[in-house]
């Protein structure tokens, strides 16, 4: 124990001189990306970074596609964790215990963790700036993930020419008998902007979002009765594959991985909501300058990053990457121009401001109430 | 043969001494000495929690907030609604089940007991997921029903309070034979033969000796039964749908998803509270079924 703080000290003391060098001279920025994943591989040998995300085959193709790659050119060793929320992270940077360095938000539990001051800032003289979107960069976490809430399907039961096309067609119980799977929580999924754009609202009208409204058009499409609810992530791919469902929602990336895998499911792009997660570092992280190496490492490393890009199909705030894809993969991503017109922009900053009650109004309404 | 009587002879003998009526008396003191590794270890591993979580507990206006939470009136009244079934179901399949054990000889009663503590032995989670496979939609369950022709579309057994009781009734079932059985166990036999005796049948011996002598045994079981039901917090998850939320859950809802920590020590605190009340009533009638033994 001791010895580790020790060496973690020295590790420490180290990167901050280093840092503060960067930070004298001009062209700080990518200057420091240079020598921080380039020249010097790593201060010692046995640096860690503890990751945490969502889980499944999400965590799979990060490790692959980002996190040995990193790992390779810095030689700070990641380790992937698979249950990020942010009562782990309130948690333990409340008792002062913070295990974890690069921690997964969704965009209104970043908002939040910002506004109870949970994070560190983020040093942009570590992290080099330039390959970020505008959109992605912000204080206290990288909005580095987009992604695509959709309606999903198992082509067994349903073959894609009779698929929903949209949300009233998802939730008709007239159309499709059976039971929907959805998200139980909201933070990161859209089920009553779907139930609203069901209701033939246009995507420019769903915010301010009418929870109420939402509700009463979900309890008659398809009723309490047509839905039962999914709490991970990787939840909806085995309900699907199972036979306990023909619908649900889900993620893009998440079906993709599965059809990858053969599992005959499908979604569509066309009506989606398009939303973001985020990394942050909490305050009193033990390896934060190795979480910000890994943060410009992401933003920044084209090769890395265009394979994460094909692997997950989703978008990654890394523009050299972007710029590095085929038309044919960057026309299907969640932030694709070509989408635009068909995708529901989610409003984190609403989502920010309501989400717990909209959360206990949610719950009990799957109660029943 | 006698060694595999042992565990509910242990319980037999654990109740009989709980209701022995005087003991002899030791230096004071003693009592203090020797509950000292236990309070040393309840100091540090729960009373250290306890008081963090009684702090944590004080801010934001929790109680007033938590008590005004329609979803925790809904889980408390769901939490009390789900056990009071599940005690029932249990104490009376428990009860059938102990008078089969008590009946049997020697042999039967190995393989009966070994039925009821194999499943004691295995994890709830394992438990609960057994039940979840097996009442899906196109579960074992299902699938012979409409193999059957019994039913045509697969009925909906799960994620409802039908599995959730089942899930804790397999669970519970061992805690309510035992002390059941011991119960059984501690009747004299020669009271049952006075009874035949004197020209009492089978339904007038159960009626008037051995149900009102297993009553205290019944009503601890009953209670042990009722307060872990109170805690159950993977069953409603795994089994139930959305509106079988216990209290556990809701805890679980405040702390994880609304990362409300005041709110959720609150909840936690009045869960608290409420099972050490039924824990207090436990040890009453564990004390007076000991003194009703012994009259």
């Amino acid at each position: 124990m001791n010895e580790q703080s020790h060496r973690s000290v020295s590790r420490r003391s180290i990167l901050r001189a280093a840092g503060a060098s960067a930070l004298a001279a001009p062209l700080a920025g990518s200057l420091l990306t240079a020598c921080s994943t380039k020249s010097t591989p790593s201060a010692k040998p046995n640096t860690t970074v503890t990751v945490t995300s969502y889980g499944g085959s999400y965590n799979d193709q990060l490790t692959k596609t980002l996190l040995k790659p990193f790992e390779k050119k810095s030689g700070v060793r990641p380790s992937l964790l698979a249950n990020t929320s942010l009562a782990g992270l309130k948690a333990q940077v409340q008792s002062g215990d913070v295990q974890w360095d690069l921690v997964e938000l969704t965009a209104p539990e970043y908002l939040q963790a910002v506004d109870e001051g949970l994070l560190e800032k983020l040093d942009y003289g570590v992290i080099n700036d330039k390959g970020l979107p505008s959109y992605a960069k912000a204080d206290y976490g990288i909005k580095y993930l987009s992604f695509l809430f959709v309606m999903a399907w198992d082509q067994k039961h349903i073959p894609d020419e009779q698929a929903p096309k949209n949300w009233e067609q998802f939730l008709d119980q007239g159309r499709y008998k059976g039971k929907r799977s959805v998200y139980a929580q909201l933070s990161d999924s859209s089920i009553l902007e779907a139930a609203r754009l069901a209701a033939g609202v246009p995507f420019d009208k769903i915010y301010p979002l009418d929870v109420d409204a939402a509700l009463k058009y979900l309890a008659q499409h398809p009723g309490r009765d047509g839905l039962i609810y999914h709490t991970a992530n990787q939840e909806p791919i085995q309900q699907l594959t199972s036979g306990e469902v023909a619908l649900s929602t889900s993620f893009n990336n998440r079906i993709s991985a599965a059809r990858k895998d053969g599992a005959r499911l499908n979604f569509t792009a066309t009506n989606s909501v398009v939303a973001g997660d985020y990394f942050v570092v909490p305050r009193g992280a033990r390896n934060k300058e190795a979480a910000f190496r890994l943060l410009d490492f992401m933003s920044n490393d084209a090769a890395a990053g265009a394979d994460f890009i094909q692997t997950t199909n989703l978008t990654l705030a890394n523009t050299p990457a972007l710029a590095k894809l085929p038309s044919s993969v960057a026309d299907s991503l969640p932030t694709s121009p070509k989408l635009a017109d068909s995708i529901l922009v989610r409003d984190d900053a609403w989502w920010a401001k309501n989400l717990k009650a909209t959360e206990q109004r949610f719950k009990l309404w799957q109660a029943g109430n | 043969m006698t060694s595999t009587v042992t565990p509910a002879a242990a319980t037999a003998s654990a109740s009989a001494g709980a209701g022995a009526p005087r003991r002899r008396r030791r230096p004071r003191g003693t009592w203090l000495l020797l509950l000292a590794p236990v309070l040393a270890f309840d100091a540090v591993l729960f009373l250290t929690p306890l008081g963090k979580l009684v702090a944590a507990s004080t801010h934001d206006h929790a109680y007033q907030r938590v008590l005004k939470d329609p979803l925790v009136s809904r889980s408390l009244l769901n939490t009390f609604e789900i056990s009071a079934l599940s005690t029932l179901a249990t104490v009376v399949l428990g009860y059938l089940l102990a008078v089969v054990i008590w009946r049997r000889g020697p042999l039967a009663r190995v393989i009966l007991f070994a039925l009821v503590l194999l499943p004691f032995w295995t994890g709830v989670l394992v438990k609960n997921f057994a039940w979840a496979v097996l009442l899906q939609d196109n579960g074992l369950v299902n699938t012979a029903l409409q193999g059957l022709g019994v039913t045509d579309a697969p009925l909906a057994l799960l994620h409802d309070r039908f599995a959730v009781v089942l899930g804790m009734v397999h669970y519970l079932l061992p805690y309510a034979v035992f002390p059941i059985f011991a119960a059984l166990a501690a009747i004299d036999d020669r009271l049952e033969l006075a009874a035949r005796s004197l020209g009492a049948g089978e339904a007038s011996i159960f009626r008037r000796i051995i149900l009102p002598l297993t009553v205290p045994g019944v009503s601890a079981a009953g209670l042990l039964v009722f307060i872990i039901s109170t805690g159950f917090f993977i069953t409603p998850v795994v089994l139930g749908g959305p509106g079988d939320m216990m209290i556990a859950n809701q805890i679980d809802f405040y702390a994880r998803q609304l990362t409300d920590f005041a709110g959720a020590s609150a909840l936690a605190l009045l869960l608290t509270v409420i099972v050490s009340v039924l824990v207090a009533i436990y040890q009453r009638i564990l004390r007076a079924g000991g003194e009703y033994e012994a009259g």
